[in-house]
């Protein structure tokens, strides 16, 4: 019978030694290949030594595991690891797929090394149920505070020496000012690169509303609006004393206030 | 505003019933006639006010748009008057003596009373203005002290990710397993860290120093875990040990820069951590920056930055600000300014 050939796969190493030492002491047979310091380099490694046996850590940098799952489960036998996730256990223990907590148990991983002993021994077709697996994973953990969404929440510009991260709910208002755009915010104002035209579509539009070919404003910021000639207005601010135009072509914002 | 108001209906209309009665006395008139015309002087007027606050020019400021209003208003509602009791004959009234002398008087003291009554009315006004103001304050007050509460409540259940004691217990697991020399210190940092951020309510004791020090205990226990990816240097902030402190919040900022800046890495990056502290005036700026992956400009916010300025709002007043600012050529470097308290 031909060596059976295992490829680990997290970002800390010290628990990549950990479970190499309990898989030597448990099943001196395996061949352990390199070890994976993220999803990229297990993919690599994977092409590269053809493991029949991946031990895969759910959270690491660059490609994550769920996406570097996907890449590898019709390749290998996965065996998922992971320190602490609720939706992950329950996601696996659905789908009857193999998993390891940290820290790794002895008498657990004994009885993994059974269960992948007798898999191996079978002809080998993935598991069915690890596709919709991953989905309800990836759904699950996909929605973290910090992943980008689709609307600004940040400018960024220079203020002295420095580009700041202004938070799109301080700023008052935005006005182009010839090759730049000038943003008024609750400490201040700085010049941006960004045009008004980019700016409307990518600031979220119940908050934002463009006023004037060369004008947003916050409309949190906005006090009075009141009514000139030929369907033009002013709008006054809370904020400070500026009075900013509205012009015919975006009056209609305005029509319920 | 912009109609009169019940109160305003009111006030007028007492005073022109109590007004008819000198009145009626002096003119020898029928006092529901008397009343008739002061009531509809003073009704005019009324309306005047009201409107010439919704209807001014905007060069006219309020109170000037007001006065002019019932200066204007006031010969016209006397004439009006005229007009209604003498059934159109005005011109013909006018040309008696004591009619002229009754209208000019009925302007005089249409103007005479009605200008003290809408500055009154003004000053009503703008105190009501002012108690709203300070309802709107006091409710802001209540809104900061319920969300502190709230934090301090999340902070009682969740303060300890079990996703990051559990990955520590593994790497210092694999320390003794190993027989590293490393597993004390490292199990030292872990219950450091574990004292500090065991649920306690309040903040009273805690300083810079206690916080910079939990800061330290966390960053050595995450180095461990990701020796090649993550480097870092807190350095020493001159005044700490007396400097109060809010709990956990530098501590929020270390692990958002972990978590956000240096995991999503492959490189990984270094994470530092300081101060400038003058103990003369008290300007105090801590700052927590990274060489991670930075923040995109549509990154969600989290809780973890606004209840972080909340609470150095409530902890060093509304001056108390969180800025955050790019790392070139990738990173953030999120900055706290503030006005210290020496610790008692």
């Amino acid at each position: 019978m031909r060596q059976v050939k295992a490829l680990i796969a997290d970002d800390e190493p010290l628990l990549r030694e950990r479970l190499r030492a309990h898989l030597a002491l448990l099943w001196p047979e395996l061949a352990l290949t390199d070890d994976a310091r993220n999803g990229a380099e297990a993919l690599e490694l994977a092409g590269l030594h053809h493991p029949d046996i991946v031990f895969l850590d759910i959270r690491m940098p660059g490609l994550n595991g769920i996406d570097t799952a996907r890449a590898l489960a019709r390749r290998a036998h996965l065996v998922f690891v992971t320190a602490y996730e609720q939706y992950a256990v329950q996601a696996f223990e659905q789908g009857a797929i193999d998993y390891l907590v940290k820290p790794v148990d002895g008498a657990r991983l004994a009885d993994t090394v059974e269960r992948l002993k007798r898999q191996l021994a079978a002809p080998f077709h993935g598991n069915a149920a690890m596709d919709s697996m991953l989905d309800q994973l990836a759904a699950r953990l996909g929605h973290r505070v910090g992943s980008p969404g689709p609307r600004l929440q940040w400018i960024k510009a220079s203020v002295g020496n420095s580009v700041r991260l202004i938070p799109v709910e301080q700023v008052h208002y935005l006005r182009a000012e010839e090759k730049y755009t000038r943003v008024v915010w609750e400490e201040g104002e700085a010049l941006i690169r960004k045009t008004i035209r980019e700016l409307t579509d990518q600031l979220d539009p119940v908050r934002f509303v463009q006023t004037h070919r060369s004008v947003i404003v916050n409309l949190a910021c906005v006090r009075a609006v009141v009514r000139g000639v030929n369907e033009t207005a002013d709008l006054y601010l809370r904020t400070s004393n500026e009075i900013l135009p509205v012009s015919r072509s975006y009056l209609h914002h305005f029509r319920q206030m | 505003m912009f109609m009169p108001t019940r109160r305003h209906v009111l006030v007028v209309l007492a005073f022109t019933l109590l007004l008819s009665v000198p009145l009626q006395r002096i003119s020898g008139s029928p006092y529901l006639e008397v009343f008739g015309r002061v009531g509809f002087i003073g009704a005019v007027l009324l309306v005047a006010y009201s409107a010439a606050g919704r209807l001014r020019p905007r060069w006219l400021g309020p109170h000037l748009a007001r006065l002019s209003a019932i200066v204007l208003a006031a010969p016209l509602a006397a004439i009006a008057t005229v007009l209604v009791a003498e059934r159109g004959n005005v011109l013909a009234y006018l040309q008696k003596p004591e009619a002229q002398t009754a209208t000019i008087a009925m302007v005089v003291m249409a103007v005479f009373f009605g200008v003290p009554f809408s500055l009154l009315a003004m000053r009503g006004e703008r105190r009501q203005r002012e108690r709203a103001d300070r309802l709107q304050a006091e409710l802001e007050r209540n809104r900061l002290e319920r969300e502190l509460l709230d934090m301090r409540l999340r902070l009682l259940h969740a303060q300890i990710e079990p996703h990051f004691l559990f990955n520590t217990l593994a790497n210092i697991e694999a320390l003794v397993a190993s027989g590293s020399a490393n597993a004390a210190p490292v199990l030292r940092h872990l219950i450091a860290y574990l004292r500090a951020a065991m649920p306690r309510l309040g903040d009273a004791g805690a300083t810079l120093e206690t916080e910079l020090q939990l800061v330290r205990s966390y960053l050595e226990l995450m180095h461990l875990r990701m020796p090649d990816r993550l480097r870092f240097t807190v350095s020493t902030v001159p005044g700490a040990a007396t400097l109060r402190f809010p709990s956990m919040t530098l501590l929020t900022l270390a692990e958002n820069a972990v978590r956000h800046g240096i995991d999503p890495s492959v490189d990984g990056g270094e994470i530092e951590v300081g101060g400038r502290h003058d103990p003369s005036t008290g300007t105090t700026v801590l700052w927590v920056s990274d060489t991670g992956v930075g923040m995109s400009e549509t990154a969600a916010p989290g809780t973890g930055l606004s209840n972080l300025r909340g609470r150095l709002h409530a902890f060093y007043g509304p001056a108390a600000r969180v800025d955050l600012h790019d790392v070139l050529p990738h990173g953030l470097r999120v900055e706290c300014h503030f006005q210290a308290k020496e610790a008692a």
